[in-house]
């Protein structure tokens, strides 16, 4: 393929490449879980070209929309440009309420040659018509015609029974389909709002910095399940798969050569081997790094509208919808904190069965393992408790007022009084503790640790440019030899996010490879943003 | 396109890399008290954990290489790596100790020469011995007075202020790899200086690569510290960096190189670290609920499951009314707990840290020359407990390399024996670096009760503990867990008695081409 050039050209500048990379590609974009809603769901199964960042098209079959759906969530007017293409990888997120009577009308437009196709819809109770009888569920028969055939559309329709994530995938020929890119994931959101969680549309005000409007809620619901211990502030969907072009690439040839052919004739169907298994994309998404961080909906990946780039402020509880797409288990790690697991496909895991029960039982997880077919849904915060320093640099003495900030503890000890405060949810027993042993700036000495200068270092492309949080304790934290570094060349400027940069990856490392080159695969970076930067997920 | 980028964006990067590292210096940090353990005198030990109102606890130190090496497979092979070396606390990592250090133990210059590849080439007796290493110095490599300081007024003799002489440094670190790098220990309330110095890749001079830490599990870590260069600081060769943590939770964390992952893991910068439980500090026979209660008074320590989602160490459902046994730092010569659990249940008799990994020979020898690697194809052939395969896995003491300076070096000094004395309960730190696949690992004989999992007590928020017996976990690249192998029951698991922990991934049983060995060590009844 044309893209192993690049791998001997630059396999030893792999470090030097990830500033390049952000610089080109990265613009301030945000995630969330964007999806198509309604109650009546026209897919269509098809094939198109997907793209990676090495430069490669991959031949890929996917799920898509053959007429618009009734809605997108985020609705258009928080997520301006959302669509359903007719073909995607992942398929269209599809959002419901629980409760609802689902359909799903599924079209076969695949290539002849693929021959049937299907969907699965594991955990919920399933009555398909239509097509034919398959081995697992009604399949489509492929149709070169579509209006003059009956048989390429089958129907799929079941009760939304209980909130939650879940996968879908195709019930033909898994190995090869699934391969192919026919996946993609189901959310059904509670009906009501549980006690103490804030219904959509009234989070409450945040601090907003000058020149900054308020922040839209774009979440889905108030909670992830009907209990009040899953209510949450944000949320992201990420689905893991890998991708063997070889795979992809004989599929193409053998599509392109029996082009035409008659479904009846015996020689109209694929062979393609799916084992030896030799994966070389991997992807959050249907993305790999950087792609991954560009927006939804980005008119560079028309068949790949999802994107992985989570952002959080302090202190929110943020919603973590993970799935296990393809065929590999991937251990994916979330730095800055653990996850709770609510529950896993829908099924939310509780202390005891008794009714009333709101005490999670869910394990702990700093790597949350994807497993082909299997999602989970977690949630994640951070606030910078027990760093024993101040992430935020606050200085009594400074004469910056936005320094000098108070932090009055709340029952757990977090600073929650005003929503609107710069420095809301900040850990108020590490307030004014200094991090540096001599002064830095306007951030004061007296603490435990030398820094070096700045400078002599090799800063990353996602360093904020301090140790400290937020554009304002960032621009006071000035080294013997000014700050670093430069405004303007980085990701994530001092002077405008100066987030607080975690990557989230497959700690299978060769994962975080686009085929043979790295940086890429499954990872991104998730920031904690302070609150006086905007995170907007409209794009 | 975006190849042209690239290019264009490299050859600029490339040429201004040298500019940025050469104002490098090395030296170490142990301050001896700081605002949060303001009183020298009470920082050399650990002080007993009595009431929440202080941070308690004390300050520990550690200094390590980042640098390259040699190891020993199974079946003989020398094995080149990236690797971590200790440039403190040697004769602790030797003698398959953690390495870490009180200021007082830190703060002590050597006091004599230290020759390249101490301590092995200072030792006696060496290699495959039991025996402690004769070889005594933990102090951190390098340290000396800083005599300009004292010149110019500025600081008074001994002026131990954490300037070194590099030239020990270069002495001991340079090909002093280890695999798992050196094996970290801290309480819960610690403040932990640990210092990297970049020593080179002195095999492969046509890499400038820098190195970085990452405390891989730690709770509301910060970025600052989390050691991912992209997000961070990368430490150029030539320089020293103190990497500041305040002891998270109690729990079996690991940790390793950030620097271009899928390379730097493989090549072996992975090692362990645990932090004990504030329940170790509890006076011995003092009330374990009691003492827990007086943790939920501290907003740091508490766990209220009503408020706070991520924390796992909510009082038990049931009190049990257990007291304090016996512990290492409350006097006793061994033993613990691994979590803060106020009911006892996670108390052992002796602990192991077992690190899960893999090599790849291939990799490795693209890796000792100057060619492209290939990571799609990755294939580990080397499965390794401690950085060896049976049967090195039971082989006492520190395991020895000559490297390409034609020194020995203690290349694996982590043994997997598991000894048990006879009625008692082991604990086992397993923690997982592979990055190409999945592991598994399995007891032949007594069961693996599982109480932890990526350093977490495994219970409800309800207070129910969720402790399973299995005889196999199964763990990737990037998780740990916490099992108690339990042998009380002297009549099944009499002294003199051998059990095996090997792993069910049967292929994994071999060292390269040979059939036997792998995955695979003994648990000891003694
Ligand atoms: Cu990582
Ligand atoms: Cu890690």
């Amino acid at each position: 393929m044309r893209t192993m050039k690049m791998n001997t050209t630059f396999s030893k500048s792999r470090l030097l490449l990830v500033p390049v990379l952000v610089m080109l590609f990265a613009a301030t974009v945000y995630a969330s879980a964007p999806g198509i809603t309604g109650t009546t769901f026209n897919l269509t199964a098809r094939d198109a070209f997907i793209s990676q960042p090495d430069g490669a098209s991959v031949y890929s079959w996917g799920y898509g929309c053959s007429s618009a759906p009734s809605g997108f969530n985020p609705p258009a007017t928080l997520m301006p440009g959302a669509t359903c293409p007719t073909m995607q990888v992942p398929g269209p997120t599809l959002i419901v309420m629980e409760g609802q009577t689902v359909t799903v009308n599924l079209t076969n437009n695949l290539p002849t040659s693929a021959g049937n196709t299907s969907i699965l819809f594991p955990g919920f109770n399933v009555t398909a018509t239509g097509g034919v009888v398959g081995l697992l569920t009604h399949e489509a028969l492929p149709c070169p015609t579509p209006t003059a055939c009956t048989t390429n559309t089958v129907s799929y329709t079941f009760v939304a029974s209980s909130p939650g994530t879940r996968a879908y995938y195709s019930g033909t020929q898994g190995d090869l389909q699934v391969e192919m890119g026919l996946y993609g994931a189901i959310i059904v959101v509670p009906t009501a709002v549980p006690t103490g969680c804030t219904a959509v549309g009234s989070i409450p005000a945040h601090y907003v910095a000058p020149g900054n409007s308020a922040e839209a809620d774009y979440r889905l619901a108030a909670s992830a399940y009907d209990n009040p211990r899953s209510c949450y502030d944000r949320e992201y969907l990420f689905q893991f798969s890998e991708m063997d072009p070889g795979i992809h690439k004989n599929a193409l040839a053998q599509v392109t050569a029996r082009t035409g052919c008659a479904a009846t004739s015996p020689t109209c169907h694929l062979d393609v081997p799916t084992e030896p298994y030799h994966p070389a994309y991997f992807m959050i998404n249907g993305r790999s790094m950087p792609d991954d961080m560009d927006p939804n909906y980005a008119r560079e990946y028309p068949h790949q509208p999802y994107n992985g780039n989570p952002h959080m402020h302090p202190g929110e509880q943020v919603l973590l919808r993970i799935i296990g797409q393809g065929r590999w288990q991937h251990p994916f790690h979330e730095h800055g904190n653990h996850v709770r697991i609510l529950g896993r496909d829908g099924n939310l895991i509780l202390s005891s069965t008794t009714a009333g029960e709101v005490n999670l039982a869910g394990p702990l997880l700093f790597t949350t393992t994807t497993t082909p077919g299997l999602a989970m849904d977690g949630i994640f915060y951070w606030t910078g408790k027990g760093l024993n320093w101040d992430p935020y640099g606050h200085n009594p003495a400074s004469s910056d007022s936005t320094a000098k900030l108070p932090c009055t503890p709340d029952a757990n000890g977090y600073n929650t009084a005003a929503t609107t405060a710069l420095n809301y949810y900040e850990w108020c027993q590490d307030h004014n503790k200094p991090l540096e042993a001599a002064p830095f700036g306007d951030v004061a000495g007296g603490g435990p640790a030398t820094l070096p200068d700045p400078n002599i270092l090799a800063n990353g492309a996602w360093f904020g440019g301090s140790p400290y949080l937020g554009p304002n304790a960032t621009v006071r934290a000035v080294g013997p030899t000014g700050t670093t570094p430069p405004s303007g060349t980085i990701a994530n400027s001092p002077t405008g996010e100066a987030g607080f940069a975690f990557m989230w990856h497959s700690h299978n490392e060769r994962e975080i490879t686009t085929n043979n080159i790295f940086p890429g695969g499954m990872l991104m970076m998730m920031l904690v943003d302070s609150r006086e930067f905007q995170i907007d997920e409209s794009n | 396109m975006k190849k042209l980028y690239q290019a264009v964006l490299f050859v600029l990067l490339c040429c201004l890399t040298p500019l940025v590292a050469n104002a490098q210096s090395f030296r170490v940090q142990c301050p001896t008290s700081t605002i949060t353990h303001p009183n020298a005198a009470n920082n050399n030990s650990e002080p007993a954990y009595t009431a929440p109102t202080n941070v308690n606890g004390a300050i520990k130190c550690q200094q390590i290489s980042g640098g390259d090496g040699y190891s020993t497979m199974g079946d003989g092979t020398q094995t080149y790596m990236f690797s971590f070396g200790p440039l403190s606390g040697l004769s602790k990592i030797a003698n398959g100790q953690p390495g870490t250090d009180f200021p007082s133990e830190f703060n002590v210059p050597s006091p004599s020469a230290l020759l390249p590849g101490a301590p092995a080439t200072m030792a006696t007796p060496s290699s495959g011995t039991s025996v402690p290493i004769g070889f005594g110095y933990n102090g951190a490599v390098g340290l000396t007075a800083d005599l300009d300081a004292i010149a110019d007024g500025k600081c008074v003799a001994p002026c131990l202020d954490g300037h070194v002489d590099p030239r020990p440094i270069i002495d001991v670190g340079v090909l002093n790899g280890n695999i798992p790098a050196p094996l970290f220990a801290i309480d819960e309330d610690d403040e932990f200086f640990l210092t990297l110095t970049n020593v080179g890749m002195i095999m492969r001079p046509d890499l400038f690569e820098q190195h970085t830490v990452h405390f891989h599990g730690y709770p509301n870590a910060s970025t600052f510290y989390d050691g991912v260069p992209d997000a961070s600081v990368a430490i150029n060769i030539g320089g020293s960096f103190t990497y500041y943590y305040l002891a998270p939770d109690a729990g079996t964390y690991f940790w390793h190189c950030h620097i271009t992952p899928p390379e730097h893991l493989q090549m072996g910068m992975v090692g362990q670290i645990y932090v004990r439980p504030r329940q170790d500090r509890v006076a011995l026979g003092g009330d374990l609920y009691a003492s827990l209660q007086q943790q939920e008074l501290d907003n740091r320590t508490k766990c209220d499951s009503t408020q706070d989602i991520l924390c796992s160490n909510p009082l038990p459902a049931i009190n049990t009314a257990a007291t304090a046994a016996s512990t290492v730092v409350n006097g006793g010569h061994s033993g613990g707990y691994a979590y803060n659990d106020g009911d006892g249940s996670t108390y052992y008799d002796v602990e192991y840290p077992i690190q899960i990994h893999g090599f790849d020979p291939s990799f490795h020898f693209v890796g000792m020359t100057f060619n492209p690697e290939q990571f799609a194809d990755m294939k580990d052939k080397y499965f390794l407990l401690n950085g060896r395969s049976y049967p090195d896995t039971v082989t006492t003491g520190p395991l020895a390399t000559q490297s390409a300076d034609g020194k020995m070096h203690f290349s694996q000094p982590l043994p997997s024996i598991i000894n048990i004395p006879a009625g008692k309960k082991a604990l086992l730190r397993i923690s997982d670096l592979d990055v190409t696949e999945y592991q598994t690992l399995a007891s032949l004989g007594i069961p693996m009760t599982v109480i932890g999992y990526n350093a977490k007590l495994l219970r409800d928020q309800a207070g129910n503990n969720l402790y399973y017996n299995t005889n196999s976990i199964t763990l990737a690249g990037g998780e740990s867990l916490d099992v108690i192998l339990d042998a009380t029951d002297t009549t099944r698991y009499p002294s003199g008695s051998v059990f095996y922990l090997y792993t069910p991934n049967l292929d994994h049983l071999s060292n390269d081409a040979e059939n036997f060995g792998g995955l695979m060590t003994e648990v000891r009844i003694n």
